[in-house]
């Protein structure tokens, strides 16, 4: 036993002052809802790394009708590479705002033809239609939406179908729309993972005899890509000239942020087993790697961890983006607070996050108010990386665990509490968040491994009080996408930044929303868009959506 | 749990040829009953250089070489016996304790397997067979035997104990944790036992309760340098930071190689604004072991801290390199994807 302990790393701690709780008493409660979607990523005894990344799923309205609809991302076979049965088909399903759905797929052309990881959403051409990006293994798409609820493949001619000149194809697992130049056009930024070829895959036993899915350091890195939207359907590869290039990595997990206020998006992305990258945007179409220097590279241990999904929002209402990301057993979920312009700070032990975490394996979260009390949560949904054939080891299948915001320095995990384990555990991966039903309460959609996924109904008491923004851009992207909102209810500020790209391969792109608590009202919305215009609205009721466009 | 066997008897059945080799084996076996073992050796010695094959003589020579701790010429002289009668209970189980104290536990597990076969109620043989098994990794065989012997004595507080080992070695955390809690509460006095449990508890990042069971093992031994790591370990992760720097120090004191306590005494002394400290700890650390990137990336934190940015982008530099070092894959790798130690 006590030998361990000359070889043990220590975990640095976090050295933040603790800020008051508060009593837990309006708990976060969903109700399970069965859709018929199945993720099958082609599982084989051999175990090959993609089949247990895949997942992606997107909420988003892809007919605006007002209602959100689900995009599911699906695998292929994994020798091939293509979606050879229709049990790998992509998904779309047309919501009703009730909470019901309708399979549109086949009408909307949507089927696909790769093994899909991770989606999107964005409205790269500001036709006031969402469009969708596909990342996929050894091959992307991007689908643009007709808006008479069709969509057409124009990978093409968008110019994102050439190969790597170094690496060759490349296995994408997400992707964020950003306009990362302020040009008013979304640009595309695909995190890429390891380089893969199912020919020359080392084989891993995890015990005599038994295959499972091999450590990332067995694989090379592969390099992120940031490709510029030239305004007519096409994009240019600017991964190089941006510095983007010159840091290859594992990506698992991307997130988009303005995170220093100097009114150009950042970007974030997580490493499997290897430090993190923070993309400080300089403008100019130029990026630094900062992750190192602003105290994001590594968790508080020091060792490298299994980066899997991010979300990057303000947790403590200060206005500053925070990074939530997640990991495997034993590594923590870790949190770092942006403390402005000094960088950022560890939290994940001073918010309890440490203890909550450690025994959990977690794919994708997802930060949003779900008991609409003014301070964002924590969604997360949960599995292990390994196969079900790993389940002597660690725990497989898990439950997925809200995580609730005690007054932005302090986290309560609620599993069973929240109505989680409605249904068995499950290798979780996918995530995406919005109002299904239009009941002003935030709801989640997530996928799993070989299991139906789970729509999960927020039936949260309290009755607390919400408002959703809605933004159109006219000199900045018709998403808005970038655009700073303030919000101030009750006399307390609330920020979000508007993206889309959150947790694990997986886009949330319905309205901005907030939590209001008690109040019926914001004082104050104050919106800063990518443009530079800053547009005020007072006094604006609650329990809405309130559609906004740029002055 | 420290060394339980009682060691047997060897038996004296001298039927020399030559009389010179029985009365030197004689001298012997009288030194060796006086506790002389080292003068025994000699006697024994010279009785086989004049009859090698005097029955009997390598058992004893064996057992005296075993008193001096010399577990290597012990097992040697054990083997020459068990050749010369493979049925010899007392052959087998000493061959296998020698080479227990060699710390050759695959050897010790297979010739105490065979020696708890003929006598399978003779728990202290069990339990240095259990022990073999935990330490040469195999697993499934120390959990079944732990379990047998734990039928048998279901309040050892001992058992419990390396149950829990075993366990974890397992990747059974929770099952290791009930184990270890099971045997605080069969012998709380038992050394060790809080430190288990304690570390059980560290590992799952309950350091509230690891910090607890940490004392309770420094109250009965307060020079254990390794709880005194762990216990600064716990208190630096609650921020308490000067009754963490003091445990660590002293454990640095008692143990100048924990790396551990190296890194978090840096992480402590940079806290408080103690940079040539810190430094000194993190350069430790590094030193003891420079595959890890921890002590790197603080080091690198704090001259980042200080405005000292090319030293910072030196030791950012070889994070990055650590963690860029590609690793050439053979056909078979075990364990999987966390089968990697994560300490």
């Amino acid at each position: 036993m006590k030998a361990i302990l000359l070889a043990a790393a220590a975990l640095a701690a976090a050295f933040w002052g603790v800020a008051a709780g508060r009593d837990a008493a309006a708990p976060i409660h969903f109700a399970y809802r069965p859709i018929d979607f199945k993720l099958d990523s082609s599982e084989t005894p051999q175990r090959h790394a993609p089949e247990t990344m895949a997942g992606g799923v997107a909420l988003f309205d892809y007919n605006n009708d007002g209602n959100l609809d689900i995009f599911f991302a699906n695998g292929a076979d994994i020798r091939t590479l293509k979606k050879t049965s229709a049990k790998y088909s992509n998904r779309l399903f047309q919501g009703d705002g009730k909470g019901n759905f309708k399979d549109v797929t086949e009408q909307a052309g949507l089927a696909g033809s790769g093994f899909d990881n991770g989606v999107a959403i964005g409205d790269y051409d500001n036709d006031g239609y969402e469009d969708i990006f596909l990342a996929g293994v050894h091959g992307n798409r991007l689908y643009h939406n007709n808006g008479n609820g069709t969509f057409t493949d124009v990978t093409h001619r968008a110019g994102l179908d050439q190969p790597d000149s170094q690496y060759g194809p490349l296995w994408s697992v997400g992707a964020a729309w950003v306009d990362v130049n302020n040009d008013g056009l979304l640009d595309l930024f695909v995190v890429n993972y390891l380089a893969w070829d199912v020919n020359h895959e080392p084989s891993c036993e995890a015990a005599p005899g038994r295959l499972d899915y091999c450590h990332p350091k067995l694989y090379k890195p592969t390099p992120n890509q940031l490709f510029l939207n030239n305004g007519d359907g096409s994009f240019r590869d600017v991964s190089a000239e941006s510095g983007i290039r010159a840091n290859p990595g594992k990506g698992m997990g991307v997130g988009v942020a303005d995170y220093d206020l100097d009114g150009w998006m950042d970007i974030f992305v997580t490493n499997d087993k290897l430090y993190n990258s923070l993309f400080h945007n300089k403008g100019g179409g130029k990026f630094e790697e900062v992750a190192f220097e602003t105290g994001v590279a590594l968790a508080q241990s020091g060792q490298f961890i299994s980066g899997m999904g991010v979300d990057f929002k303000d947790i403590d209402n200060d206005g500053y983006p925070d990074i939530v990301f997640v990991a495997l057993d034993n590594e923590t979920f870790p949190l770092f607070r942006n403390i402005g312009k000094r960088g950022f700070v560890d939290i994940t032990q001073t918010s309890g996050m440490t203890g909550l975490s450690a025994a959990m394996a977690g794919y994708s979260p997802t930060v949003a108010d779900f008991d609409n009390d003014g301070w964002k949560d924590i969604f997360v949904t949960r599995g292990h990386v390994q196969s079900l054939g790993y389940a002597f080891r660690v725990q497989v299948e898990q439950p997925n665990t809200v995580f609730r915001n005690l007054g932005g320095a302090k986290f309560a995990a609620l599993t069973a509490e929240a109505g989680l384990t409605a249904q068995p555990p499950a290798r979780h991966r996918g995530s995406a968040v919005g109002d299904l039903n239009g009941d002003g309460r935030l709801d989640v959609v997530a996928t799993a491994l070989s299991t139906p996924a789970e729509l999960w109904i927020n039936d949260s008491p309290g009755g607390n009080h919400w408002i959703a923004f809605q933004l159109q851009g006219t000199k900045s992207n018709r998403d808005g996408i970038g655009a700073r909102i303030k919000l101030v209810a009750g006399g307390a500020a609330q920020y979000n930044q508007v993206s889309f790209a959150a947790g694990y391969a997986s886009s949330s792109a319905g309205p901005t929303h907030f939590g209001l608590g008690p109040n019926k009202s914001a004082e104050l919305v104050e919106i800063r868009w990518p443009s530079g215009i800053v547009q005020e609205l007072s006094n604006v009721s609650a329990d809405r959506v309130v559609k906004v466009k740029e002055p | 749990m420290r060394s339980v066997l009682v060691l047997l008897a060897a038996v004296c059945v001298w039927a020399a040829t030559d009389p010179k080799a029985a009365a030197e084996a004689e001298k012997a076996l009288a030194l060796a009953r006086e506790g002389k073992y080292e003068l025994a050796v000699t006697h024994y010695r010279a009785a086989i250089a004049l009859d090698p094959h005097l029955p009997g003589i390598d058992l004893n020579l064996g057992l005296a070489y075993f008193k001096l701790n010399r577990f290597p010429e012990a097992a040697a002289a054990f083997e020459r016996a068990t050749k010369a009668d493979p049925s010899s209970f007392q052959a087998q189980a000493l061959l296998g304790m020698s080479y227990f104290g060699s710390r050759r536990f695959d050897a010790a597990a297979v010739h105490l397997k065979l020696a708890s076969d003929q006598q399978p109620d003779n728990l202290e043989l069990r339990y240095k067979l259990a022990q073999s098994y935990l330490w040469s990794k195999q697993v499934q065989a120390a959990t079944e035997e732990f379990r047998l012997l734990l039928a048998k004595n279901p309040d050892s507080g001992p058992v419990h104990m390396l149950l829990g080992e075993v366990l974890d070695a397992a990747h059974q955390e929770e099952q290791a944790t009930a184990e270890f809690e099971a045997a605080v509460r069969a012998s709380p006095s038992e050394p060790e036992v809080h430190f288990g449990l304690g570390y059980m508890y560290w590992k799952q990042k309950r350091y509230e309760d690891a910090r607890r069971e940490f004392q309770a093992e420094l109250v009965k031994q307060p020079q254990d340098s390794q709880a005194l790591a762990f216990l600064g370990d716990t208190e630096m992760h609650a921020g308490d930071q000067k009754p963490a720097a003091d445990h660590l120090r002293q454990a640095l004191k008692l143990d100048p190689r924990l790396r551990l306590a190296h890194l978090d005494l840096g992480i402590v002394l940079a806290v408080s604004g103690d940079a040539p400290g810190a430094e000194s700890h993190f350069r430790e650390a590094i030193r003891l072991d420079p595959s890890r990137p921890d002590a790197h990336y603080h080091l690198g934190r704090l001259w980042s801290s200080l405005g000292r940015e090319k030293d910072a982008e030196a030791e950012f530099a070889k994070v990055k390199e650590l963690g860029n070092q590609e690793q050439q894959p053979p056909l078979i790798t075990m364990p999987g994807h966390n089968g990697e130690p994560k300490l």
